[in-house]
């Protein structure tokens, strides 16, 4: 069931900036099982249900809805469309890739002139993002706009499969994957009062998630994420950062968030305690909503869970199914804790 | 089939040099009804011959390649597969990459990128050569080392699909594109009652390692006269020096590596039934396509290279124009049509 939703979820465009259609869809699946449900004007998702316990902590689960891509900047007079990026793409991954722009899905791919027209020296290099482009098949600009306008996100394409010993590929499992959990936990018993925040525009600096808190006035945060691992041969030591396989990864820190070492002691201990896979992070490297949540109000403790992803921030990102399932589990183990 | 489907079907198949048995197999089930008599060679190139049944008739060929770019597995770390190109693959291309690796069945993978974070300063902004990457085929090391034998083709996973009003996309379309109009070409042909030459349809092999299967093919062959339908560069935003431009009909070269009084043959034909066309110099005497080794073949034969304009050769993500597919189709069944010897 989750990893149908996850699934589900990762085909739903939600460039940042631009998460309406998986924000509609998740309203659509929680609005019988919430017993409130707020809206925000940056497009926050905030909803609560009641659990077997009202704790003496408020308590907000986290996990944003939006997801990297590319927005339109200009239209030539060829009909190609130039772009930036929306939140942060790695560059290396863009060229000869299918995208679908704008409200109307118009199919697109990023061009680049063929490798027999390029010198030995471009062959090494990338083209920087402002003089890459999104061919449509439109031959002017007038065509062009037939479709597309200056402003329309762009998203990578959409095919999820799964392969080898339990993997998945999709787009946007960051962070699908955690909004995923969040609908599960939302369709079932409870064991205590909880919120759930889905968050939009993590991506260009967690803004959503810090009017969100605002919103809820939660003491405690628990963040569902995912997180880079460089878990590939080239890649060594430290610098792998988490490694999929390995289990659920409990973050003691990264570039936005010194996490609540209470709270990261309990997940580790749950995770022990029953049988769950976790590792941390072996480098201080990414971030999350948790930095804007921990320093909202007068300040809350957070902790966070993520799912370890290969190629994050691409069209084939990878996650190991079982380490989604670990997430919700373990995500489950800490709202029993915090009813005791 | 419409021509648009079968270029769909063609470029779904999974066919890198030298590993063509797929497409071997198809091309020729689909020229078998409209044949006399269709034969595959030893390099696995398909020939379908339509005989107008005049004694000592002439041959003319019609030769377009089937096999496209691919990577080849050279082992197996840590679970992943290590690679080498076959053909000219782009190395840009290749991160967070899908490929389907020719195992049986078949496994899907993922060319892993590396995170930024774990880039030297020094290869930040670049391309990573192929042997710096890697394929994820989501498999510990002793399974992968036994699913995965050494020298397994793979090639890129990319549907083919309609790209605003008249274009498609998708991989392998060098040359299948072409391929799938020489068909067509063949399958109006094989209706006419009234041609002066025999017609062989040659689907070759091994075009991207250096014109192999044509070489072989056209040797058995004996043409008199051949026509080589092939892609040339269409115009982009960064080759804007490219001549040729997708839309504006097919390009008809003209060279060293070609029958002059061919080409103007074809571009007088153009002109005279109305069909879009361009005109291309090719300077050297290799035009990079099978006409350099059908022309030489045997005492020689007089070839013609008619190109079809394509957007970003040798990518999972080749534009044509349909309109321009079409054309070709007329011209090269009207200049058939119309032979004498």
């Amino acid at each position: 069931m989750l990893l149908d939703t996850m699934e589900t979820l990762c085909c739903l465009d939600g460039v940042t900036g631009g998460e309406d259609e998986v924000r509609d869809y998740i309203l659509e699946r929680v609005m019988p099982h919430a017993d409130a449900i707020r809206t925000d004007p940056m497009g926050n998702l905030m909803v609560f249900k009641r659990g077997a316990k009202t704790p003496d902590r408020r308590v907000m689960l986290c996990a944003h809805m939006d997801e990297v891509g590319l927005i339109v900047t200009d239209i030539t007079a060829e009909g190609y469309l130039r772009f930036d990026q929306a939140g942060g793409v790695n560059p290396q991954i863009l060229l000869g890739k299918p995208v679908h722009v704008g409200a109307q899905r118009t199919r697109g791919v990023i061009g680049c002139k063929a490798v027999h027209l390029t010198t030995q020296e471009q062959r090494k290099t990338l083209p920087p993002m402002r003089d890459m482009y999104i061919d449509i098949g439109a031959n002017s600009r007038e065509e062009a706009e037939k479709s597309v306008s200056i402003g329309d996100l762009a998203a990578f394409d959409d095919t999820v499969v799964r392969y080898g010993d339990g993997f998945v590929k999709a787009k946007a499992i960051d962070d699908r994957a955690g909004c995923a959990a969040m609908i599960e936990l939302l369709e079932g018993e409870l064991p205590c009062d909880c919120w759930f925040a889905f968050t939009v525009q993590e991506e260009v600096g967690c803004r959503g998630a810090s009017v969100a808190a605002v919103t809820v006035e939660p003491d405690v945060a628990l963040i569902l994420e995912t997180t880079t691992a460089a878990d590939l041969p080239g890649a060594e030591g430290a610098a792998r950062v988490c490694e999929l396989g390995k289990g659920v990864v409990i973050p003691f820190m990264d570039k936005g968030t010194i996490y609540d070492r209470e709270l990261y002691n309990t997940l580790r201990r749950l995770a022990d305690e029953n049988g769950i896979a976790w590792q941390t992070k072996t480098m201080i490297a990414g971030g999350t909503d948790g930095s804007a949540v921990q320093r909202s109000l007068g300040g809350v403790r957070v902790a966070a869970l993520s799912v370890a992803v290969r190629n994050i921030h691409s069209p084939a990102s990878v996650a190991k199914l079982a380490e989604c399932e670990a997430q919700l589990a373990l995500a489950r183990l800490f709202l029993e804790e915090m009813a005791k | 089939m419409e021509l648009m489907e079968l270029t769909q079907r063609l470029s779904g198949l999974s066919g890198p040099s030298g590993f063509e048995a797929d497409v071997t197999e198809y091309v020729a089930n689909y020229l078998h009804p409209f044949a006399d008599e269709v034969n595959i060679d030893v390099l696995g190139s398909v020939t379908a011959w339509k005989r107008c049944g005049r004694p000592g008739a002439k041959t003319v060929l019609l030769d377009a390649h089937m096999d496209e770019i691919g990577l080849i597995t050279t082992g197996v770390k840590d679970g992943f597969l290590s690679f080498a190109t076959l053909g000219g693959v782009d190395p840009r291309m290749l991160p967070a990459r899908e490929v389907r690796v020719m195992t049986e069945p078949p496994l899907y993978g993922v060319v892993a990128a590396m995170p930024p974070h774990v880039l030297s300063a020094e290869d930040k902004g670049k391309a990573l050569s192929a042997d710096k990457l890697y394929i994820d085929v989501g498999l510990d090391q002793a399974t992968a080392e036994k699913l995965v034998p050494p020298g397994t083709p793979a090639v890129y996973v990319s549907s083919c699909e309609a790209l605003g009003e008249h274009q498609i996309c998708g991989k392998a379309l060098d040359d299948r594109a072409c391929a799938a109009i020489i068909m067509k070409a063949f399958e109006r042909l094989s209706e006419k009652r009234d041609l002066n030459v025999d017609v062989c349809c040659l689907v070759s092999t091994q075009e991207e390692v250096g014109h192999r299967g044509a070489k072989v093919a056209s040797w058995t062959i004996r043409p008199y006269k051949a026509l080589v339908v092939d892609v040339t560069h269409g115009r982009t935003p960064d080759a804007t020096q490219v001549v040729c431009q997708c839309g504006k009909g097919p390009a008809v070269s003209i060279g060293p590596n070609i029958n002059r009084t061919m080409a103007l043959e074809l571009l007088a034909l153009a002109e005279k039934n109305s069909i879009p066309c361009q005109r291309k110099a090719e300077p050297g005497g290799n035009s990079g396509t099978n006409a350099e080794a059908i022309q030489i073949t045997r005492e020689g034969v007089a070839t013609a290279l008619v190109d079809l304009p394509l957007k970003y050769m040798h990518t999972p993500v080749e534009v044509v124009d349909l309109r321009d597919m079409d054309a070709c189709v007329e011209l090269l069944t009207a200049y058939v049509e119309n032979m004498e010897v």
